[in-house]
């Protein structure tokens, strides 16, 4: 269990930008992702922590000690891997006791660790097996025995399960995070899916072009997101683009102006809003103060348990709403005219030229 | 920092290699280069050799017969592989694997062994040539363009085969079935889709097969008669005692060698073009033809792959008959086995010795820059991948004679050692094990070292331990390989040779030479049962799949 401190971590490749100033610091004992698209330098901030690239400038400290100056295999890092990096001549209990070895740990006592890692991942009666034996998802369970069993002072994984079919994906993930939270190791995770990230992280650090965008709770990155890009990349996101604001803080969507005292002083404004937050009839008591107009359906998508319309309102924008069980008799059909209310509450505001979050409410 | 002193292993690999490879490949290239501008009698730095080989008749001529016997080379492979390749992908022919290594074993033998059982067919008291005038046919002349030319097509066309089969295979059938269903007929089909696909593997194996023809040494000098290709000029240039003269064979070497860039360039430039990935998700049955067709598709299969292994039967039959001189006696006998053990058996000793230590350099060297080319990002690899291009397209002559310019002097001087015949099989097939080993590599994920490096192995012991071991089946095909084309390296041993380091191509180069046709025989006989245990080897090793042999 050890505390990360990355400190002004910079690396660039010819042309790109990979990790621009990056600072963060990961608490002992907890479960951070690092969440981003593609090519945000997720991964290879984890390569820099594992020790596999080397920053251009800044320094990582694993409980206030130094390691970046110290090979790869000096830093007792266990990594797990997305094609799982299972070695393939070597059978499930050679390949967790890799390790082991490597730290000249005696022969019995690499035994019992090696069984006791297997039954941890439920693998207790495949020691024997070559890798080809096995199922990805079991594979993947190897590998994790594999960077646990030698009590590393860090974990890292890098998207261990999007090898993985949706099914097997779920099952792993819920494993993976009661093993962690049971050993109560560091650990730091790679992925670009937004639901497993909120799923599994005590914390989210959202990336995009090597910049840190956010750090906080699954609660605050989905209630709280504190740009536009973390709004729209983590769930999905109605956004109503560069709106100009009256002097009194006065904002037009569609037929409704609304004053937003707050915006007062703005000249534009971004205002954005979760399609499960909008209301699809007359305001009811709970939801507040509303912005009220009227949509056309343009499109119905109904899946099972939820279904989304697409509406325009008027010459205004068009949005998303979120439908929770819908059922036969009460789904609108395309052409249907429905009162919209965007809750006051539940609005989003950030600032157009540098997408920050703006607060609505003191 | 300690760390920062600490030296990387594979930084220590990569310095090494570099030496290696500016020791024996740059330097003996530069030297030739600096002597082709040496006026031979004033020793003053001239023009004039390049001008006489690019002016003189004698060399334009050499010139000439060159480019036609590498493109003759080139167009008999194509025309004998491709069909071939396309036949026994597409259709069902019957003995499919059988052909395939019939085509490896006919690649294997040596160029020259082929040349030289030609003549004993078809040479002037050749036995096919004596039949057929009994009918009252009279065979055309082994000897010049058209001995060379089959030579180079029955030998060569290997290449082609092997490289269009396995590209053959990695069209996905989806394609082919999608123009079909689009409305291309079958001409259509081939012409416009599949043709495209497989061109990159196609011209490889051209290119191949004309830098090799271009190269080739042994054929020219046994079936060559009067026509001199500017191999055989380098040789005789620098080896006649009356006019030896490097500074003319230098300058004929470099504009050989210049020759081979230029098709090598080309062939590079027309395949980025067409870089199209190979995208297999299904795996294409061969179709069953009708059945005149298919007993045509048969016949041609057969035909091409026993021409091409008649050299090598004629060879081993003729090595148990009797003989005295170039004249066959009537009955069996091991009489040349015999003659051999009696008067040269230093020769196979030295064939094997020099085959061996030069794999087993090869093996070490060429596995670790095999993983340096694979996995390195830095300039240094990309540079080493590109100078281990040159052996490929430097002919045997021409690096055999930069060898004696460059180590007959001090700081190293072993010209007449057995050293130098190792160093010089060592570089030349070094390529190869360097291809093989990084082929497999890209086939291991970078990860699984990875992983084993975050598990706590230092790099150096993460390759012995887990990147090695996986890498051993590519290491061992790519050996085998080697050691194939090592121990039936003619041209450059032939320069360096001295009568103590004698090898079996060489004598075998020199009993043809003297009519022995027998001890010549048994001997090429010797060097084809080596070449095809090996071949079995690499088969075995590779779990059948051809593909290793290019």
């Amino acid at each position: 269990m050890a505390r990360v401190d990355l400190r002004r971590i910079c690396k660039s490749y010819p042309g790109v930008t990979a990790l621009d100033n990056v600072e963060l610091v990961v608490e002992p004992g907890e479960f951070f992702t690092l969440l981003g698209p593609s090519g945000c330098g997720k991964t290879t901030l984890l390569r820099t922590i594992a020790g596999f690239n080397r920053q251009d400038s800044g320094e990582i400290l694993f409980d206030g000690t130094r390691i970046d100056t110290m090979p790869a295999h000096l830093r007792n890092i266990g990594m797990v891997y997305q094609d799982y990096a299972i070695f393939p001549h070597k059978s499930v209990a050679d390949n967790v006791a890799f390790g082991l070895a490597m730290r000249r740990v005696a022969r019995s006592e690499i035994e019992s660790r090696v069984a006791r890692a297997l039954d941890v991942v439920q693998l207790g009666g495949l020691a024997t097996r070559m890798p080809h034996e096995l199922s990805g998802g079991q594979q993947q369970r190897v590998a994790l025995a594999r960077a646990m069993v030698i009590s590393p002072q860090i974990l890292l994984m890098d998207e261990p399960l999007s090898n993985l079919d949706a099914k097997l994906r779920v099952e792993l993930r819920d494993d993976i995070r009661d093993l962690q939270r049971s050993l109560g190791i560091t650990t730091i995770y790679v992925t670009h899916d937004q639901e497993e990230a909120l799923v599994i992280s005590d914390r989210i650090c959202i990336m995009q072009g090597g910049r840190v965008h956010q750090v906080a709770s699954p609660l605050d990155v989905y209630g709280r997101p504190a740009t536009l890009f973390v709004a729209s990349f983590v769930g999905s996101m109605n956004v109503f683009d560069g709106l100009s604001v009256g002097p009194g803080g006065e904002v037009t969507i569609g037929a409704a102006t609304r004053a937003l005292p707050a915006l007062a002083g703005r000249a534009e404004i971004t205002l954005a809003m979760r399609p499960e937050d909008v209301i699809l009839s007359r305001r009811g008591e709970e939801a507040g103060e509303a912005i009220e107009i009227e949509g056309t359906v343009d499109k119905v998508t109904y899946a099972g348990r939820e279904a989304f319309y697409r509406l325009t309102c008027g010459d205004g924008p068009r949005l998303l709403a979120h439908v929770s069980r819908p059922d036969q008799g009460r789904l609108a059909s395309v052409g249907d005219r429905l009162p919209v209310a965007l809750p006051l509450a539940r609005l989003h505001a950030f600032d157009p030229a540098g997408g920050r979050r703006v607060e609505l409410r003191p | 920092m300690i760390e920062r002193l600490r030296v990387d292993f594979w930084t220590l690999v990569m310095v090494l290699a570099v030496a290696v490879l500016g020791m024996l490949l740059i330097w003996p290239l530069s030297s030739i280069f600096a002597a082709s501008f040496i006026d031979n009698t004033t020793r003053e730095p001239t023009l004039g050799n390049y001008a006489r080989v690019l002016g003189q008749p004698y060399f334009q001529v050499a010139l000439g017969n060159s480019l036609i016997v590498g493109v003759g080379g080139m167009l008999g492979a194509m025309l004998l592989g491709v069909p071939l390749a396309a036949l026994t992908a597409r259709y069902v022919i019957i003995g499919r694997d059988f052909l395939a290594t019939l085509a490896v074993l006919a690649l294997v033998s040596p160029p020259f062994i082929g040349a030289y059982a030609w003549i004993m067919m078809l040479g002037r008291n050749g036995f096919v040539r004596l039949l057929l005038e009994d009918m009252g046919i009279d065979a055309p002349s082994i000897y010049g363009f058209f001995g060379i030319i089959l030579v180079f097509s029955l030998k060569f066309y290997p290449f082609v085969f092997l490289l269009a089969s396995s590209s053959l295979r990695t069209i996905n059938p989806s394609v082919e079935e999608a123009a079909e269903g689009l409305g291309a007929g079958p001409w259509r089909r081939f012409f416009g889709v599949t043709l495209p696909l497989v061109f990159p593997a196609v011209s490889a194996g051209a290119l191949l097969t004309f830098v090799l023809s271009l190269a080739d040494f042994g054929t020219p000098a046994i079936v060559g008669g009067n026509v001199r290709v500017l191999a055989t000029t380098a040789y005789n240039l620098f080896t006649s005692e009356m006019t030896g003269n490097p500074g003319l064979a230098s300058a004929t070497s470099v504009v050989l060698i210049v020759l081979s860039l230029v098709v090598v360039v080309l062939q590079r430039a027309s395949v980025r073009r067409r870089n199209v990935a190979g995208n297999l998700i299904r795996k294409s049955l061969p179709k069953q033809l009708g059945p005149l067709a298919s007993v045509a598709a048969h016949l041609v299969c057969y035909a091409i792959v026993l021409a091409s292994s008649l050299p090598s039967l004629v060879v081993m039959y003729t090595s148990f008959r009797k003989t005295s001189g170039p004249v066959f006696k009537p009955g069996y006998g091991l009489d040349s086995y015999e003659r051999i053990l009696r008067e040269v058996p230093h020769v196979i000793g030295n064939s094997a010795t020099y085959s061996l230590l030069s794999v087993a350099l090869i093996v070490v060297l060429g596995s670790l820059i095999g993983y340096l080319v694979a996995r390195g990002e830095s300039r240094v690899a990309g540079w080493l991948d590109s100078a281990l291009f040159i052996p490929y397209i430097v002919p045997g002559v021409v690096l055999g004679l930069a060898f004696v310019v460059t180590f007959n002097v001090k700081p190293i001087e072993i010209t007449g050692t057995a050293t130098i015949i190792v160093l010089m099989l060592f570089i030349r097939r070094l390529p190869y094990s360097v291809r093989s080993s990084a082929a497999i590599l890209k086939q291991i994920r970078g990860s699984i070292e990875e992983a084993a490096v975050s598990l706590g192995a230092s790099p150096a012991r993460a390759f012995m331990k887990i990147t090695l071991p996986l890498m051993l089946p590519g290491i061992v095909a790519g050996a085998l390989m080697s050691f194939i084309t090592a121990i039936n390296e003619l041209s450059s041993s032939l320069i360096l040779y001295v009568g103590r380091t004698m090898t079996m191509p060489v004598r075998i180069y020199l009993s043809v030479l003297d009519g022995e046709f027998g001890t010549a025989a048994a001997l090429s006989t010797i060097l084809l049962v080596a070449s095809g245990a090996a071949v079995y080897a690499v088969h075995w090793v590779s779990g059948r799949n051809e593909s290793a042999f290019v």
